[in-house]
């Protein structure tokens, strides 16, 4: 008796949970086909339409184990440092951007200062402005630097560009924890720096991973940046790579592009895997247990 | 170590939350700051600890002023009302956090110190525990262990008991007023609830808008209160109060009600001809007695009994006065009796200011 009404119970209520997953298959769909489209034709040498025809091979990935020998890449620096400039390159951009705005989101949440508000309405300011527009500023102010056709160059361009969004974020989240912490730090005999590194971090860690994370794909993608101030090759970043398998004359070899493509989002579509739970708190920040 | 407040001001933009507060802690003292919310006492603290900064005036503590120093060189411990434990550590990384601090304290110091406190407070078998696994009175216990275990100059409670239900509140206060003595620090509580102001403390500051209005021993304040807010304020249920008439009869002073006259045994000592007066009196300094005795007739309004005691609301004229009677009392709704008003235990203030005159 008692086991049946316990089956029943989440048979039940199984039916309306149903609903939202069934709204978010439909609209997931489109995108699952196409990854899987992806990877399905990067294992045939010719692509008609939307459809791969030939026999099974795996020819289009032999870039990563003989680049001389496919004739896109034969002009470009090899697959694996591209590689590590990309993850050299998203993981400096996330890091300087996580530190510095951490520390410019606890100033903004908990100290008040000259001019705090027209700075947080400047950083907003900043958020919406389009990167486009400061492209030829830029390129004068990295070739003045001498950082132009640099990796750090563009690292500290693209931090620039991270930081208003980030400072927005952590200072969300630093809202969310309690004064009381804090004072009771500096009760405890804590200064600003040890209070806002042995309590106040600690709190906002969700935050911290998941900005992280949202960073470092921003990173992982940026094409326009690494495009305009590193043209010189050797210092470049994936997402060029693909731009250049695509742009290069008229035939457009769609084996090798689904190739590399995949091999270029493989790594983001693992870091959301491992990081989705962190991704789902950015809006839900707060002290918990 | 004792503290004294001179003078102390703190203003938010034009509004003063405490002004010109003056009080003198003696070392090994338990204080109450006690007001209904908004009345400056939280602020004072925190002037006290250090996170808030005076506008004006100074804070001494032993012979040394200390209203520019950091709260950690204060020698502050606190206690906040949310217990503020650090969610992220155990409840030994909390109660040792404020000995992380010092490089003077070896680890095996802090280990030793840190065990110490635990058991000081009975919570020795939690130190594995996070913030989040414990009760609420166990929250309590950690927070009062890391107040305590830089052993510090003086404790200074914010509100300790608020967040407790009733039944733990009971003994937690016991529990703290026995700590405060057995460790003799000087400590400051903030509370709104004047019975835990009564109960822990040696003296009590009640506190109303920003001023001090009786700084004085429970058993003082409770019998000679010095205005008619901190009579009302002290006291469950609260004091009576009437508007009355003070006039001479065949030598001795009464205070007129309408057509009741109530003597007075301790007359104010100003003696013009007539003049106005709040009587106050407590419901246990009420007698219901049979109708036609005792000085007034009075209507049963209602009867609340309370196991212990019972208290009756009864109206008199227009008025409606509250007694306390015994537990065999029993009256009906209605029922007519008769009301006597102790005359030793009747308390006069000054209709205007609201001070004590008698």
């Amino acid at each position: 008796m008692a086991t049946a009404v316990i089956a029943r119970a989440p048979g039940r209520s199984r039916w309306p949970s149903l609903v939202p997953y069934a709204v978010l298959l439909l609209a997931t769909v489109p995108i699952l086909v196409l990854y899987l489209w992806l990877f399905y034709s990067s294992f045939f040498p010719r692509i008609e339409g939307f459809r791969p025809v030939g026999d099974f091979t795996i020819d289009n990935w032999r870039f990563l184990w003989d680049p001389q020998s496919v004739p896109q890449l034969r002009n470009r620096p090899p697959i694996i440092p591209l590689t590590i400039n990309t993850f050299v390159f998203a993981t400096m951009t996330s890091l300087i951007s996580l530190l510095v705005s951490s520390m410019a989101g606890y100033a903004f949440s908990r100290l008040r200062f000259r001019g705090r508000r027209v700075f947080l309405g400047g950083v907003l300011l900043l958020h919406s402005f389009p990167s486009v527009t400061l492209l030829i500023a830029l390129f004068v102010v990295l070739r003045f630097l001498g950082l132009y056709d640099k990796l750090v160059g563009v690292i500290l361009v693209q931090t620039a560009f991270a930081l208003p969004f980030g400072i927005w974020i952590m200072k969300g989240f630093f809202d969310n924890i309690p004064w009381d912490l804090e004072m009771s730090a500096l009760v405890d005999g804590a200064g600003r720096l040890r209070t806002w590194w042995r309590i106040m971090l600690p709190l906002v860690k969700p935050g911290l991973l998941a900005l992280g994370v949202l960073l470092f794909v921003e990173g992982w993608n940026q094409f326009l940046l690494p495009f305009v101030f590193m043209p010189s090759g050797s210092q470049q970043t994936l997402s060029t790579l693909v731009r250049g398998i695509l742009g290069e004359g008229r035939f457009v070899d769609y084996g090798l592009l689904t190739a590399v493509g995949l091999y270029y989002i493989a790594p983001i579509l693992v870091l959301f895997v491992l990081a989705q739970d962190q991704l789902m708190r950015i809006y839900a920040g707060g002290v918990k247990g | 170590m004792r503290v004294v407040l001179e003078h102390l001001t703190k203003k938010f933009g034009d509004v003063a939350a405490v002004n010109e507060l003056d009080l003198e802690m003696r070392a090994g003292e338990f204080v109450a700051l006690l007001g209904p919310s908004g009345c400056g006492k939280t602020t004072t603290l925190l002037m006290i600890a250090g996170i808030y900064r005076p506008t004006s005036g100074a804070i001494i503590f032993g012979d040394q002023r200390v209203d520019h120093l950091h709260p950690k060189d204060r020698g502050i411990g606190m206690v906040f009302q949310s217990y503020a434990l650090y969610p992220h550590m155990t409840v030994a990384e909390n109660i040792g956090f404020p000995l992380e601090l010092r490089s003077s304290v070896s680890k095996a110091e802090r280990d030793k110190r840190v065990r110490e406190a635990a058991a000081l407070v009975q919570v020795a078998e939690l130190l594995d525990r996070r913030p989040a696994q414990l009760s609420g009175g166990q929250q309590q216990r950690v927070a009062l262990a890391r107040a305590l275990v830089k052993r510090p100059d003086i404790l200074l409670l914010d509100e300790p008991l608020s967040n407790l239900d009733a039944r733990l509140r009971h003994e937690m206060r016991g529990e703290i007023k026995r700590l405060q003595k057995e460790v003799g620090i000087t400590s400051i509580f903030v509370t709104h609830d004047q019975l835990e102001a009564l109960t822990m403390a040696d003296r009590v500051a009640v506190m109303r808008d920003g001023r001090l209005q009786a700084y004085a021993t429970p058993a003082e304040l409770y019998a000679k209160p010095a205005n008619r807010f901190v009579a009302g304020f002290i006291g469950s249920p609260p004091m009576n109060f009437l508007d009355a008439e003070l006039a001479a009869r065949n030598g001795s002073v009464v205070a007129k009600i309408d057509n009741l006259e109530i003597p007075l045994a301790h007359p104010p000592a100003t003696t013009a001809d007539t003049r106005a007066a709040t009587l106050g009196v407590r419901p246990e300094h009420l007698a219901i007695l049979p109708p036609g005795q005792g000085d007034a007739n009075a209507e049963v309004y209602v009867v609340e009994p309370m196991g212990r005691e019972q208290i009756v609301d009864v109206q008199v004229g227009p008025r409606r006065l509250r007694a306390i009677a015994p537990p065999g009392f029993a009256a009906r709704i209605g029922e007519r009796v008769g009301l006597r008003f102790a005359p030793e235990q009747i308390h006069l203030f000054d209709p205007s200011s609201g001070d004590r005159i008698a």
